[in-house]
């Protein structure tokens, strides 16, 4: 997909794109029996609810698993003004009349792609009910507005990510949406996996960097119950042995990448620094 | 003996007939001051003689030192004519006594142009008071200068002119203290630690002179304060979270009651909590410390098994259950305990050290990395100390696998070395006599290296093997807590640094930890530690803002959280009787106002429907030629109307006065108030709370709580509304601190806090300074505004204009210009906030 992404670089395209010949999979180092029941789960098309916290390769595993299986991926990010028009569709001025508009969901059920709603506890309760009649047996998406009602392609799946503990005390999925997926849980890799992973993203970073860089960043994440709303990401230790690739000291890529982003907290910040600085000391 | 001259000899004849003995001393004295001449010799007799008939005592004084003042001096005139100066002050030949004691060394240390401004800025006092004068001249010239010269004393005596110019505060109260302060904190922290001294001292004689002779709990407390270094108290959340990540799981973190007197501070642990000092001298050093007394507790210092071991190789018997002194250990050494306590520290702390590098990343590179850069050692341990670093090189050579320390050290590394392989190994190396006996505390002290600390300070609790791994705060806490608490306070952190200069054998044991035996009786001194931890009959302490030095005063102020304990339902029915057309009229308008359905929002540029009006001028005007917007949409807004709100009353003194125009008084109004806002948020739903507040010094500061969020507004709750009154002082920043902590886990997206004033925030020790507590409170509001609570203050203080704009900001208050219309307006102002 990163060949197809160069192809049409700074060209505006269509978001439903198959996966061409010869373009090369997305990156991804399972760390369970995660592609197994993706698998599974397609060949019987049930849609798919991945669990996790953040940057631990939720969307990269989707990514590397649409390529797989040569579906379109259709990724939309939910925030928190997300009406179901948003997803379905609406009419539109055109001149002096109105025409509709396909929303992504819309066309991801028409073209038969994997429809990605990513972190969806973030949209609306009333706009996340649309996916109810695409979720069980009836495969449909009712367009209220138009007093349509769409069948969906053979080939169309529902994946959505949701975020256990990220603000969920507010928001959280209705039980009734919650119970239509087959869920699969994400953590952040065993460290062995974490650590080809930084080794693949960033390649030609050093061994030994990364084995500090990993232990750092697995000793963060132990700071998760102290007020950190979202633990050290996998994410952001690739970021960080990017920056030690372009030439930053290791101390201060840490602290750009894993430690500035994920808190305000002076004393948070202090402490990670410690268990940075305590790894790539000496 | 040169021969003497005749004027000399008579003036000495003089003098022999008034007083023998004091002729023989001034013969003794006379070869030192003869060679200056006959002049020299003849004014200094004469001086004697004018001394003599003034003072008995202040003449034997000015003799007695004259040959050391000669001596160092090597002249004769200038102290005399000093010296002859006291006659002016009656009673002042303890003043004459001190300065002839110290002259020798103001002249030693000052020189003669210091001396002499020294003894000026004496002589200012003595004529001021002579007793001021006495402490001033008995104080020796070193302590005074602090080792800077004329310059030290001058720093010294500055803000005492000053205190004594605005508050006629002698120097004799001040001396002391301000001499200790310098010694701790150096001499920039005089000045302001004498002017908050200078406010108390304004609220109250007793106080103030308490504080300055560091004797009172808030002198201490601005004292640890403002101690330099790494202040560990402050910086708890850091520490548990650094002992989480590299230890797993939480330790029990305390402050133990070290004090800058009591010499280096060390973090300790009797394995079941740690207890750390307010201050450690770098932030190196306290981690170090941290870490490295939770890898006592993790790797079996106070395992039971292994402390048994230790205790059966030296023949003592072990206590099979409860704490447990390590004194016996080391009283088998008698005078030489402390080598002994030394070396055992070194080897169990190498093993503990080694243990914890494999934990910690880096640990032993940081530790000997901040010992290396330690500065110069103490003489008498020195040994001790590098010794310690020597082999802590060698557990980190070890540790990459190269090498390792000295042979001896060397089964400490092993995995399964345990505390009483310390003790074997510590009890060899003792015998071999090399290292140096050490007698003094402090030098003791000297001997650790940074973040290390004498580890058997405390009783021990010995630990089961299984539950050290998961060794956690509610573990510990079964244990009872009476003696808990009398330990604390039997084997406080180095409590002998003082008492050991006596040199008694006996205390020297309890800096090992008495037995539990005496922790009962202990318990009862420990009132000034109880509470500091938090919740307890202190209450809760919040900081307050010092606008004068622009910083926090760590738990100053302490918020007691009461019920009221008068109660009056006639008071309340009476009332509701009075306001029952009001509160009609109340509910009618809050009925009518309750939203039924949301409103959708019309004429959006993005919504779920179209707004149809919208469309239709859209579609017209496009057609008629004109471009106009597109917000043609319609949306629906969940819009919440979640509200929190905290009635906090102000209960001062100042509501009990009589209103002028008649009609009862300020406290029926508000009783009125707080009733109606009570009933009518019944009618309305949103949660609420309401509570009251007073204070008496920053201590006591009393929030009362007449009803919770989740409490039902009951006739309990009514009727303690109706016997609402006024008493002391308006300390308000500490109570919207309070109120503030109050909305932690209520959900609701708007969290409102009214208060309801009729003054200015005050207190009995703001110290007339007005400014103080005004300061305070503002930060105390922008503290709530960043917690999500907005404080918004009703007043019906007239002249409330003048200072409620600068704490609150312009539109978060209310001046009441009519105190009756007090009841009807508190719930209108509600509802005109909430929409």
């Amino acid at each position: 997909m990163k060949t197809a992404v160069n192809r049409l670089r700074g060209v505006e395209r269509d978001i439903v794109q198959v996966p061409q010949v010869g373009d090369t999979a997305p990156y991804y180092e399972p760390q369970g029996n995660e592609v197994a029941i993706f698998e599974a789960a397609y060949k019987k098309r049930l849609p798919i609810m991945l669990k996790g916290p953040t940057g631990c390769g939720k969307t990269r595993f989707l990514e590397h698993m649409a390529f797989e299986l040569g579906r379109p991926l259709v990724t939309v990010s939910c925030h928190e003004d997300l009406t179901s028009s948003d997803l379905v569709g609406r009419f539109l001025l055109e001149g002096s009349e109105t025409v509709w508009q396909d929303g992504p969901l819309t066309r991801a059920v028409k073209a038969g792609a994997i429809c990605y709603l990513d972190e969806i506890v973030e949209a609306r309760t009333d706009s996340t009910v649309v996916i109810h009649s695409l979720t069980d047996h009836r495969r449909k998406l009712t367009i209220e507005k138009k007093g349509q009602e769409i069948e969906a392609h053979e080939d169309f799946m529902l994946v959505i990510s949701y975020n256990p503990g990220y603000q969920t005390v507010l928001k959280d999925l209705k039980p009734s949406t919650k119970q239509r997926f087959i869920a699969i849980n994400f953590d952040f890799p065993v460290e062995e996996v974490e650590r080809k992973i930084v080794l693949n993203e960033a390649a030609g970073i050093s061994p030994e960097l990364v084995h500090q860089l990993v232990a750092a960043g697995r000793k963060a994440r132990q700071l998760k119950d102290h007020g950190l709303e979202e633990a050290t990401s996998t994410r952001a230790l690739v970021y960080a042995a990017n920056m030690i690739n372009a030439g930053l000291d290791p101390v201060a890529a840490c602290q750009v990448a894993m430690v500035n982003p994920i808190t305000d907290d002076i004393e948070l910040a202090d402490a990670l620094m410690e268990i940075v600085q305590a790894h790539f000391s000496a | 003996m040169a021969e003497r001259k005749p004027s000399v000899a008579a003036l000495l004849a003089q003098l022999e007939r008034e007083s023998h003995a004091a002729s023989r001393d001034i013969e003794q004295s006379l070869p030192e001051i003869e060679p200056h001449g006959e002049q020299v010799t003849l004014a200094w007799l004469s001086a004697c003689r004018a001394l003599f008939d003034f003072d008995r005592e202040a003449a034997k004084a000015f003799i007695r030192g004259s040959v050391e003042a000669e001596r160092v001096s090597e002249t004769v005139l200038p102290w005399t004519g000093q010296a002859l100066e006291f006659m002016r002050w009656r009673g002042s030949w303890r003043a004459l006594d001190g300065f002839m004691t110290n002259l020798p060394r103001a002249f030693g240390s000052l020189g003669h142009a210091g001396e002499k401004r020294w003894a000026e800025i004496g002589f200012v006092w003595c004529a001021r008071q002579i007793d001021s004068g006495s402490a001033y001249f008995a104080t020796p010239v070193l302590d005074l200068s602090g080792r800077q010269g004329i310059s030290g004393v001058e720093q010294l005596s500055a803000p005492a002119e000053e205190l004594f110019e605005s508050r006629k505060l002698m120097l004799g109260t001040y001396l002391g203290g301000a001499l200790r302060v310098r010694n701790l904190l150096g001499s920039q922290a005089i000045l302001p630690w004498a002017l908050r001294g200078a406010d108390i001292l304004q609220s109250g004689r007793a106080r103030g002179e308490a504080y300055f002779r560091l004797e009172s709990e808030e002198s201490l407390a601005l004292l640890l304060e403002h101690l330099p270094g790494f202040r560990l108290v402050d910086r708890n959340r850091l520490l548990a979270m650094l002992l989480d990540v590299w230890f797993g799981g939480a330790f029990d973190l305390k402050e133990s009651s070290w004090s800058p007197e009591k010499g280096r501070p060390f973090v300790e642990t009797d394995g079941r909590s740690l207890y750390v000092p307010a201050v450690m001298s770098s932030r190196d050093e306290a981690i170090l410390a941290v870490l490295h007394a939770a890898g006592h507790m993790r790797f079996g210092t106070f395992d039971r098994s292994g402390m048994k071991s230790m205790f059966d190789a030296a023949k003592i018997e072990f206590p099979a259950t409860g704490a447990v002194s390590w004194a016996p250990l080391f009283l088998r050494f008698g005078d030489d305990a402390l080598r002994f306590q030394l070396i055992f520290d070194v080897c169990e702390d190498l093993r503990v050290d080694y243990r914890t590098q494999n934990q910690v990343p880096n640990y032993l590179q940081r530790l000997v990395k901040t010992a290396h850069d330690a500065g110069a050692r103490h003489p008498d341990t020195g040994a001790y100390f590098d010794l310690a670093l020597a082999t802590a090189e060698g557990a980190l050579a070890a540790s990459r696998g190269k090498g390792g320390p000295d042979a001896r050290f060397a089964p400490l590394l092993e995995p399964g070395a345990t505390v009483a392989d310390s003790y074997r190994i510590a009890s060899v190396l003792y015998d071999e006599d090399t290292l140096p006996r050490v007698s003094d505390l402090e030098a003791m002290h000297a001997a650790y290296l940074p973040g290390r600390g004498p580890n058997a300070t405390r009783l021990a609790h010995p630990q089961e093997k299984q539950d050290q791994d998961q060794q956690t705060q509610a573990g510990a806490e079964q244990q009872s807590e009476q003696q808990e608490q009398g330990e604390e306070e039997s084997t406080p952190q180095n409590a002998e640094a003082g008492d050991q200069q006596d040199g008694g054998k006996r205390e020297e044991v309890a800096g090992y930890g008495e037995s539990s035996g005496s922790s009962t009786q202990a318990a009862a001194k420990s009132d000034g530690d109880r509470g500091k931890a938090g919740g307890s009959d202190k209450g809760v302490p919040y900081p307050e803002w010092d606008y004068r030095e622009n910083r926090y005063k760590r738990n100053w102020s302490w918020v007691q959280e009461k019920r009221l304990a008068e109660s009056n339902m006639a008071e309340t029915n009476r009332l509701m009787n009075q306001y029952s057309n009001a509160l009609k009229r109340l509910k009618k308008a809050i009925q009518s106002q309750k939203p039924t359905r949301m409103a959708p929002k019309l004429r959006q540029f993005d919504g779920d429907d179209m707004d149809l009006n919208a469309v239709v001028s859209y579609v017209a005007e496009k057609r008629a030629g004109r471009s106009p917007k597109a917000d043609i949409y319609r949306r629906r807004e969940m819009r919440q109307r979640e509200v929190a709100v905290t009635l906090l009353a102000d209960m001062s003194t100042s509501i009990m006065q009589h209103l002028p125009e008649g009609g009862g008084r300020l406290v029926d109004r508000v009783r009125a108030g707080v009733l109606l806002f009570a009933e009518s948020m019944e009618e309305v739903g949103d949660s609420y709370s309401i509570a009251g507040f007073c204070s008496k010094y920053r201590d006591n500061v009393s929030y009362y709580n007449i009803k919770g969020f989740d409490e039902p507004l009951s006739q309990d709750v009514r009727s303690q509304i109706g016997g609402m009154s006024g008493r002391l002082a308006t300390r308000m920043g500490a109570a919207i601190r309070h109120a503030t902590a109050s909305f932690e886990g209520i959900e609701s997206r708007r969290r409102l806090l009214l208060i309801l004033s009729d003054g200015r925030p005050e207190d009995y020790d703001d110290g007339g300074d007005r400014r103080y507590l005004h300061e305070d409170t503002r930060m105390a509001v922008k503290e709530a505004v960043s917690k999500g609570v907005h404080p918004f203050c009703i007043t019906v203080d007239t002249m409330a204009n003048q200072y409620l704009p600068q704490i609150f900001g312009t539109g978060h208050y209310l001046v009441l210009d009519h105190i009756n219309s007090l009841p009807n307006k508190l719930p209108e102002i509600y509802f005109r906030l909430r929409r």
